[in-house]
């Protein structure tokens, strides 16, 4: 078992180093949610300004407005997870060499740390944007981390049930909707709470069972998805 | 317990395209199946089918390497695969590709650097840049990286060079002193091979 458990693990770091090698050659999937992610961010932040929203609306209205800039930029590049390498022809030899679980997860760790890394970029500069002041940063880091895993996971399962299919972007749509919605919505919650410095441990406990829950579907499913 | 495969009844269509029709072998270790056809006669399928990359309607595919039969997920871990339709990364270099799948398959890399070098492939070329010819001999590097008992080769030949074919011709008469293969041509090929390591399927549209 310990070898299997290395060799899991070994296999998952491969995927996920080769993906970003892949990843940092072309900057094709950055260079998108890059731009994404600064042109939603430009257009929100100047829209609003700092008084474009009345400040009894700010904790409402603001949270949301990061929430859909993140899904935005997410939605330029996490689909394109599997799809690439079926367009490619480069999941044959994936699949004759790897385990799928191990694939899923290193696909996952992929789209997790690209979105950590939008998240990076974007967040400073909407809260210096719009000026939004948040009274619990901890909250907002945790929102952030459960909620940024919570819409990587999401939209790794999607992607990779979609990627064998005809019109995988219409597809991705589609699926992505009931599966992120929620896990949205949750996150905007906390994110308001984090901004009030209102009390949220059962928000953030709903995302992380969401988080959990998305994980355990997707190895189980994938599988089933992957092999022939 | 020496490799051994053997295939019966083995049926695939896609919709109504009905492409094998109940084929069946045996081969044992140290001998070579050549499947012969014209384009469309199902070479490709039915090596498909024996790799695990497509499940067949109906028949029985029995590969078993020193234990029991294998099964489909197994069989896809272990062969050795080599088609036209078979790529690696465009973006990684010849090098950087072998060390992948090298981590994947939990073996040395340095199995994968000597079979470029034998190749002939210049390591630091990414895929991408890389001649049709010199991808085909990166296929072949890939497929034995692993040491498979089982190589599956779908028009082997395609693109190489005289010298490739040459290096190829050596690289399976090597691995059939231990191993077994299966190799799909739409016309007969001259190789240099005992006729009692020769079995043959010819396969019709």
């Amino acid at each position: 078992m310990p070898s299997s458990t290395s060799s899991f693990l070994a296999e998952t770091a491969a995927v996920f180093a080769k993906d970003w090698r892949c990843e940092l050659r072309t900057r094709a999937g950055l260079n998108a949610v890059g731009l994404f992610a600064v042109s939603t961010l430009c257009v929100v932040g100047l829209g609003l300004g700092p008084l474009g929203v009345a400040s009894s609306e700010r904790q409402a209205v603001l949270p949301a407005l990061l929430w859909l800039i993140l899904l935005f930029a997410a939605s330029a590049g996490l689909p394109r997870a599997f799809a690439h390498e079926e367009e490619t022809h480069t999941a044959t030899a994936l699949r004759l060499a790897a385990n799928p679980a191990a694939v899923f997860c290193g696909k996952l760790l992929h789209a997790g740390t690209l979105l950590l890394g939008i998240e990076l970029l974007v967040v400073p500069l909407f809260i210096a944007m719009v000026q939004l002041p948040v009274v619990s940063p901890a909250t907002l880091v945790a929102a952030l981390a459960a909620g940024g895993y919570g819409l990587a996971a999401g939209s790794t399962l999607v992607a990779a049930i979609v990627s064998q299919a005809r019109g995988k972007g219409t597809l991705f749509a589609v699926l992505a909707f009931p599966i992120l919605i929620p896990l949205l919505l949750l996150a905007v919650e906390l994110s308001r709470a984090a901004v009030a410095g209102a009390p949220a441990e059962g928000v953030l406990q709903q995302i992380l069972l969401y988080d959990g829950t998305v994980t355990v579907a997707g190895l189980m499913l994938f599988p089933a998805v992957w092999n022939p | 317990m020496p490799p051994s495969l053997e295939f019966e009844g083995v049926r695939r269509d896609f919709g109504r395209l009905q492409v094998l029709r109940g084929v069946s072998a045996r081969v044992a270790s140290g001998q070579l199946l050549t499947v012969l056809g014209a384009n469309g006669s199902g070479k490709s399928t039915l090596l498909r089918c024996l790799a695990g990359l497509l499940r067949p309607r109906a028949g029985r595919i029995d590969y078993r390497e020193d234990g029991p039969p294998l099964d489909a997920e197994d069989r896809r871990r272990q062969v050795g695969y080599v088609a036209p339709d078979l790529a690696l990364y465009d973006e990684l270099t010849a090098s950087a590709n072998r060390r992948f799948f090298a981590r994947l398959r939990g073996v040395g890399s340095e199995r994968g650097g000597e079979l470029l070098e034998l190749l002939e492939v210049p390591p630091q070329r990414p895929f991408g840049l890389l001649s049709s010819g010199m991808r085909q001999r990166v296929r072949f590097a890939w497929a034995l990286l692993h040491r498979p008992a089982l190589l599956l080769l779908d028009e082997p030949f395609q693109n190489l060079d005289r010298p490739g074919v040459e290096r190829v011709r050596e690289l399976l008469v090597a691995h059939l002193s231990t191993g077994l293969a299966v190799l799909a041509s739409p016309t007969p090929l001259d190789l240099p091979l005992p006729e009692h390591a020769l079995v043959h399927l010819e396969l019709s549209r």
